[in-house]
């Protein structure tokens, strides 16, 4: 994926870089991500396709509308493509929408409208609905594989509460854990189902953060689950996503509920895992617990 | 020695007076007459509000800064809304781009003989005939209110200018 600063994407559109941020803010699009530094960061594939659109363009909307026509034709053909059970041109049409977007906007833009849409189309109980849901799957566990290893010094347990790799929040489950590791967090994926050996798993990984996702698994289960961590490492923030908006909440225990959107609550998790709140981690807590103490024998041998 | 009639060709600008082309923004209207200081060299984009694109019509119907105008392709769906169309049909160009111009604009042809109706003058326009035509309409869903419409063709790349007054 290449990426274009603004002024290099202004000068592919041969224009200036205030016109191009007035387009953001009047068209949204193209539609820029931001860098570590929240610089914008358009990507090639959209530049060059609003160029071309411009060419042919009748206004700036025209133009636009009919650049997002011609990246939204990545979405198709991977429904035609999972819709015939066709895993070869599913690759290929991911991989079309990679060569124009990032992995993140890819799966929010053309993967999981996608199975929202066989699902529409089809239901969850049908065979295309489980080829789409298997395919999926398997490519976003493959790309979180594939991820550089973790760089921040945060972390979180996703408790998975979702039924199996069939259920409809599962895709968006696999994408949110996608875009954090992608962040640089280290995400440990378990089973809400089960709680022996949870007190190993969690402190050996040491979350800043918990994350109940999915609407399959009942409150109590869940609630056990989450428990059992709390037992282990002590009470630290809890995030909900995707249990379903229909659940009755107890108001007033502090838990995030996360928006259903994977992109949208990574944001969210983001927000959450750099605020103070969160700062004070047990690892964070025992590190400097530990530097108190040797400051405190350092002073004293000084004295 | 007289020379027999005869037929000959005869071509469009035999025709009709030839009109110069003035070029304008889609959106803002501007006709750009030199380069100014935010004009990209080569570019179509407007310099002037950076919201448009330089387009070409005959001097008689091109609009002006700040006139309510709409360019319609041959199926008579809306391309362009200048700021002015915006203001007098209470529309945003994102929103009414790709919607037929029916939901923007109702012919109001019944009190109107000369006339031509609207929806031909557009497909006529936008197919390229030369020619200024006029038309009577009113915003879809509005009532009492009646505008007259010049239509011609514009581009590139070709299609009809529907300019309201």
């Amino acid at each position: 994926m290449r990426y274009l600063k603004t002024s290099e994407a202004a000068a592919l559109l041969n224009v200036s870089p205030n016109t191009l941020r007035a387009w953001e803010r009047r068209f949204g699009f193209p539609k820029p991500q931001r860098s570590p530094g929240k610089h914008r960061l358009f990507t090639h594939g959209e530049v060059a396709a609003l160029r071309d659109a411009l060419q042919e363009g009748l206004s700036i909307s025209s133009a636009i509308s009919r650049a997002r026509e011609g990246l939204a034709a990545d979405a198709n053909s991977l429904v035609g493509a999972l819709a015939s059970y066709d895993r070869e041109r599913a690759d290929a049409a991911i991989e079309a929408a990679l060569a124009l977007r990032s992995v993140e906007r890819s799966v929010e833009e053309v993967l999981l409208p996608t199975l929202d849409e066989i699902s529409r189309r089809y239901s969850v109980e049908s065979a295309a609905w489980a080829f789409a849901a298997h395919w999926a799957t398997d490519w976003l566990r493959r790309a979180i594989r594939l991820t550089p290893p973790p760089v921040r010094e945060v972390s979180l347990v996703v408790g998975d509460a979702s039924r199996d790799e069939l259920d409809r929040d599962a895709p968006y489950i696999r994408a949110l854990e996608l875009f954090c590791v992608r962040a640089g967090i280290k995400v440990l994926s378990l089973s809400a189902r089960g709680v022996a050996g949870i007190g190993d798993a969690a402190n050996v990984h040491r979350p800043n953060l918990v994350v109940v996702a999915g609407s399959h698994l009942d409150d109590d289960t869940v609630a056990r689950w989450a428990y059992a961590i709390r037992l282990a490492v002590g009470a630290m923030p809890l995030a909900i996503y995707r249990r379903g908006a229909e659940r009755p909440r107890t108001r007033g225990t502090g838990t995030t509920v996360l928006p259903t959107g994977a992109g949208d609550a990574q944001r969210t998790l983001l927000d959450l895992l750099e605020s103070d709140h969160v700062a004070t981690t047990p690892s964070a807590s025992a590190a400097a617990a530990g530097a108190r103490v040797q400051l405190r024998s350092a002073s004293r041998s000084s004295q | 020695m007289n020379a027999r009639p005869a037929l000959r060709l005869v071509t469009p600008a035999e025709l009709e007076p030839v009109v110069p082309s003035v070029a304008f923004c889609s959106h803002c209207g501007t006709r750009p007459s030199a380069p100014s200081k935010h004009t990209t060299p080569g570019s179509r984009v407007c310099g002037e509000c950076g919201l448009g694109l330089i387009l070409e019509a005959g001097e008689d119907i091109a609009p002006r800064a700040g006139d309510a105008f709409l360019v319609l392709d041959r199926v008579l769906s809306v391309c362009a809304v200048s700021r002015g169309a915006e203001r007098l049909l209470a529309t945003s160009e994102p929103d009414a781009v790709n919607r037929h111009v029916s939901e923007l604009l109702m012919p109001a042809d019944a009190e109107e003989k000369r006339g031509e109706s609207l929806s031909v003058a557009v497909a006529w326009a936008a197919r390229g005939d030369g020619g200024t035509r006029t038309a009577t309409v009113r915003p879809a869903n509005t009532f009492g209110i009646r505008l007259t419409a010049r239509i011609a063709g514009c581009g590139p790349p070709q299609a009809a200018l529907l300019v309201l007054e």
